[in-house]
């Protein structure tokens, strides 16, 4: 069971891809129906699929397959010619093995998915159409099997076919050895291109020797139509070796000049297919691509640390040595990310190829004539993205066609060539990959797009008035908006560009467009390579840091408290004539306010499609390439968060997802307030239940002080360094009444603490008081600046710090003492 | 012929088995540790390590007793706090605290407990159905084992770590 489920799996792959260039050939061959390449490409598919098929018990499909293979073959020999009506039904049995592959992909069997009988009716019709004028085939064959009568080959079997391609290519070696044989008797001719070409049948690739087998047999049934026509000259002299005899000369005299054909060939089938490849499977590139991911976060933070080690060992030898280890292993890990990431590519042909039957099929049905001109299909893009990119751009294409391209008569009276041309354009640009779909249609009118939308009421005609043409372009992203001005087949159905445009977003795209009047209209969509590493925004909300897509971000501006104004209790800001409505980040994520606001804040102006928000932030950090990892399938979903990164220094930063954010907004209603302490002190009753915090990292200076305090009663904690002192305050289990701060300390000095604690509002009134030996005036400047109640300089005397402590507690010495 | 397969496999997969079956009596390990003033313990198999407390960062939008993401070695993982899971007040973080990474399937969350207590070897059969009165509706205890003094409720790791918010 599971061998057969494997060669289903593998049929199928096979199978699709087989189609994908199908409908490219068969778009191909209708520009050139002459072209017997191209029809002996289409025809290899057909019978691929019917033959497995037919192994692998589909009959619908074999039965569907073997019709068009029919048909194929008579075309190739030429007994048919391609019409647009032939093509039509091609086409059609085209789609129909798709369907029904499709339905063999989900179900696992082709039955009761596809009617086929109707596309089998009409491939028959053509069949029989073509055959009155072929000489009816019922005369037995002058065959080594007796066993059928035979029409042509492609009613042979698997294993006749297979004998006589074994005799054919026997024959045709033998010719070959001859003819080298009597080239070498007659002169040494290395210069000429067949020799190098027929030196070797076991040397050719398989495509080559598929190609010859073709070729082979168009010849041999060439040759048996003109046996057959022969024979009924001769009237039945079923002679085996006449032919055999007769075919010998011939073949000899032709392959000359196929053979030089084939040279040109061959070079280029070998360049597209001979590619050596393996099949991986997805999950294991994205396993690969998260270990990278990892990697690249570590390497962040050893640079992070590299830039601590070098402020604090300048000059010192080693430095050199860590320099040189950091940036060769950024370096790789930087190579070894975008590898990885390439081996995730795919060429976004493969999106484009579908293109060329849609805009054929779109031309018919409109009765316009457009070339589509395709370039850059070889430009590659992350897997997911391509899979994602291919609705937006059917969508635009399609509306190219349909507004884009005129009649070839109304083109033709504007002096346009009746033909029109769309143009799909891919190439790289950075850190992005570029898609132009260019048509040269009647483009764009910004004034009737103004009026159109104010019509409909999407814009206010005092907008329209103030509108740029490139703004007015945007508008055909507008939900509802529809420029047809009849609702055809095409477009104008209700889904339209602006679905496009948030599927763009969605990628983190963006969407330009450019137009003239008369001239045509250019789209051009900016979309980054891959989805896993993104540009972003980082912002600052009290303690908390998030990651905004950058995508989104239209601006950032710096305010003060007082430009922000209420509006039916909703803030908003005015800026540039426009009113922006504001939310606080701290309000969408309850952020604990634990600082005061400072005297600006940033406001970060965000945006999808056509509605915009500001964002009221504490700071900017700063614009940084985050990798995004997901939260795991417990915290997934969460309002507002799209996934996480992890910086340099290790700590996970949540990347916010915009669109969610939005809608949040909506419904959060300002609380911009300054929250005031309400912390009311608990009542002191005796001397002990006054906190003071000592921070010092001598020892010794940590006992002078204690001795001195000692008299006062009060009680006493110690901390070794600012961090651990901050950290105590944080907590909250003790609320200190004053800390005593020593400057010159390891991991956090005095001033950097003072200006820590100033921060919190509940520490806005706690006096800090410097007790340190550093005393000149600068030093004393300094500590007033970041929030210092008192400085005392060492030395001191017991006393006097005491004074100063009690002063500052407001603690009556004299009822102590 | 896949079916002369299938059979071999069938008989390997009996062979293996049966073994198994045989033994006398399945032990479970479990690793016990408090949570406020009670003895909890889980499968040793369901946890991946246990770790230090390390800094981690707040998820908005999220039940209180979600503390919020941490990153161990790269993968980002929910912090979430037992007590407050199980209605205590908040912990407090001190030396003897640690997170529990604890892994089911696919799903890994680091889990915040007070204190480990040891690893112990227990019967199967000395674990008892947790009692339905004790109103557990979300399955969250899986039984109580008994060991010479003490009771320990042995938690249930995939309701541990189910999102139930």
């Amino acid at each position: 069971m599971d061998e057969f489920q494997e060669i289903l799996e593998d049929f199928l792959v096979e199978a699709f891809e087989m189609i994908e260039q199908l409908d490219n050939d068969l778009i191909e061959l209708e520009n050139s129906p002459e072209d017997l390449d191209l029809l002996n490409r289409i025809f290899r598919v057909a019978h691929t699929i019917k033959g497995s098929s037919s192994f692998l018990n589909f009959d619908v499909l074999t039965h569907l397959t073997h019709h068009m293979e029919d048909v194929l073959n008579k075309a190739r020999r030429g007994e048919l010619s391609i019409t647009p009506d032939v093509m039509d039904v091609v086409l059609e049995s085209t789609d129909k093995m798709k369907g029904l592959l499709e339905h063999i992909k989900e179900t696992g069997s082709d039955e009761g998915a596809v009617d086929v009988a109707p596309t089998v009716r009409r491939l028959e019709a053509i069949l029989n159409g073509g055959e009155t004028q072929e000489p009816p085939a019922a005369e037995p064959e002058p065959e080594p099997e007796p066993v059928e009568e035979e029409k042509d080959l492609s009613e042979m079997s698997e294993e006749e076919v297979e004998a006589e391609i074994e005799r054919l290519l026997a024959q045709r070696q033998e010719e070959d050895r001859k003819r080298r044989e009597a080239k070498r008797a007659a002169e040494a001719a290395g210069e000429k291109p067949e020799e190098s070409e027929e030196k070797d049948l076991s040397e050719m690739s398989e495509e080559e020797v598929e190609a010859e087998i073709e070729r082979l047999l168009a010849q041999r049934q060439e040759e048996d139509r003109k046996r057959r026509e022969a024979k009924r000259a001769a009237q039945k002299e079923a002679q085996k070796s006449a032919p055999e005899a007769k075919e010998a000369p011939q073949s000899s005299a032709k392959p000359a000049a196929p053979a030089k054909k084939e040279t040109k060939a061959a070079p280029k089938e070998r360049k597209t297919t001979v590619e050596q490849t393996i099949r991986v499977d997805v999950k294991r590139l994205d396993d690969l691509m998260n270990l990278i991911g990892e990697l690249v976060l570590g390497k962040n933070r050893l640079l992070k640390i590299y830039d601590d080690v070098e402020e604090r060992y300048e000059g010192e030898q080693f430095l050199e040595e860590l320099n040189q280890v950091v940036s060769s292993v950024s370096l790789v890990t930087t190579d070894l990310q975008i590898a990885v990431m390439k081996t995730r590519m795919l060429p976004i042909g493969k999106v484009f190829n579908k293109f060329p039957r849609m805009v054929r099929d779109l031309s018919r049905e409109l009765h316009k004539e457009i070339d589509l001109v395709i370039s850059g299909e070889e430009t590659e893009l992350d897997k997911s993205i391509v899979e994602e990119i291919g609705d937006p751009l059917v969508h635009i294409i399609r509306n190219s066609c349909d507004h884009g391209i005129e009649l070839p008569q109304e083109r033709i009276e504007k002096g346009k060539p009746a033909k029109g041309t769309v143009q799909l354009k891919a190439y790289n640009e950075g850190n992005h990959i570029i898609i132009e779909i260019v048509d040269d249609g009647k483009g764009l009118d910004a004034d009737m797009l103004k009026m159109k939308a104010v019509e409909k009421g999407l814009i206010s005609e005092k907008e329209a008035d103030q509108m740029s043409e490139k703004e007015a372009f945007m508008l055909i992203f507008k939900p509802g908006f529809s420029t047809a001005a009849q609702v055809t087949n095409v477009s104008g159905r209700g889904v339209g560009m602006d679905v496009v445009r948030s599927n763009i977003e969605k990628l983190n795209g963006i969407i330009e467009i450019d137009s003239e009047v008369g001239k045509g209209t250019t789209l051009k969509l900016k979309i980054p390579l891959t989805l896993a590493i993104i540009q972003s925004l980082l912002v600052s909300v009290q303690e908390e840091f998030y990651a905004i897509p950058l995508a989104s971000v239209l601006e950032t501006v710096r305010i003060t408290p007082d430009e922000i104004q209420s509006v039916e209790g909703r803030s908003v800001l005015r800026l540039r004539d426009e009113v922006l409505s504001l939310v606080h980040l701290a309000d969408l994520f309850d952020v604990e306010r634990v600082f005061s606001m400072g005297e600006h804040a940033y406001v970060v102006i965000i945006g999808i499609a056509e509605t915009k928000i500001g964002l009221i932030v504490d700071s900017l950090v700063g614009q940084e390439e985050v990798v995004i990892k997901s939260l795991g399938e417990y915290l997934k979903g969460i309002e507002g968060i799209a996934g996480a990164t992890i910086r340099g220094d290790g700590r996970v930063t949540l990347i916010v997802d915009v669109g969610a954010l939005m809608d949040m907004a909506k419904n959060v209603k300002s609380s911009m307030q300054n929250l005031e302490d309400t912390q009311t002190a608990a009542e002191k009753s005796s001397p002990a239940d006054y906190n003071i915090l000592v921070v010092d990292d001598s020892k010794t200076d940590r006992a002078i002080m204690r001795k001195a305090l000692e008299p006062l009663g009060v009680t006493i904690t110690e901390a070794t360094n600012g961090v651990e002192a901050l950290n105590l305050m944080k907590e909250g289990s003790k609320t200190f009444d004053a800390a005593l701060v020593d400057i010159e300390m390891p991991r956090m000095d005095g001033y950097t603490l003072a200006a820590e604690i100033r921060k919190f509002n509940k520490f806005k009134m706690v006096p800090l008081i410097a007790v340190t030996s550093r005393t000149s005036r600068s030093d004393r400047m300094r500590g007033v600046e970041v929030g210092m109640t008192e400085y005392i300089t060492k030395p001191y005397t017991p006393e006097y710090l005491m004074n100063v402590v009690a002063r500052n507690i407001n603690l009556n010495v004299e009822q102590t003492v | 012929m896949s079916n002369q397969l299938e059979e071999v496999m069938k008989k390997q997969q009996q062979q293996q088995r049966a073994p198994q079956e045989g033994e006398i009596e399945k032990v479970v390990q479990l690793v016990g540790f408090m949570v406020g003033d009670e003895e909890f313990a889980v499968p040793i198999l369901s946890i991946q390590e246990i770790i230090k407390p390390i800094e981690y960062t707040r998820t908005p939008k999220t039940p209180p007793y979600v503390l919020g993401v941490f990153n161990l070695r790269g993968s980002v993982l929910p912090l979430i706090d037992l007590r407050m899971k199980f209605g205590l007040s908040r912990s407090k973080e001190n030396e003897d605290t640690r997170y529990m990474v604890i892994r089911h399937n696919e799903e890994v969350a680091g889990f915040v407990i007070d204190r480990l207590t040891q690893a112990t070897r227990i019967k199967e059969s000395a674990i008892d159905p947790a009692p339905e009165t004790l109103g557990d509706e979300q399955n969250m205890i899986y039984g109580v084992g008994k060991q010479e003094e003490k009771l320990i409720s042995i938690l249930n790791v995939e309701a541990l770590l189910r999102r139930d918010f």
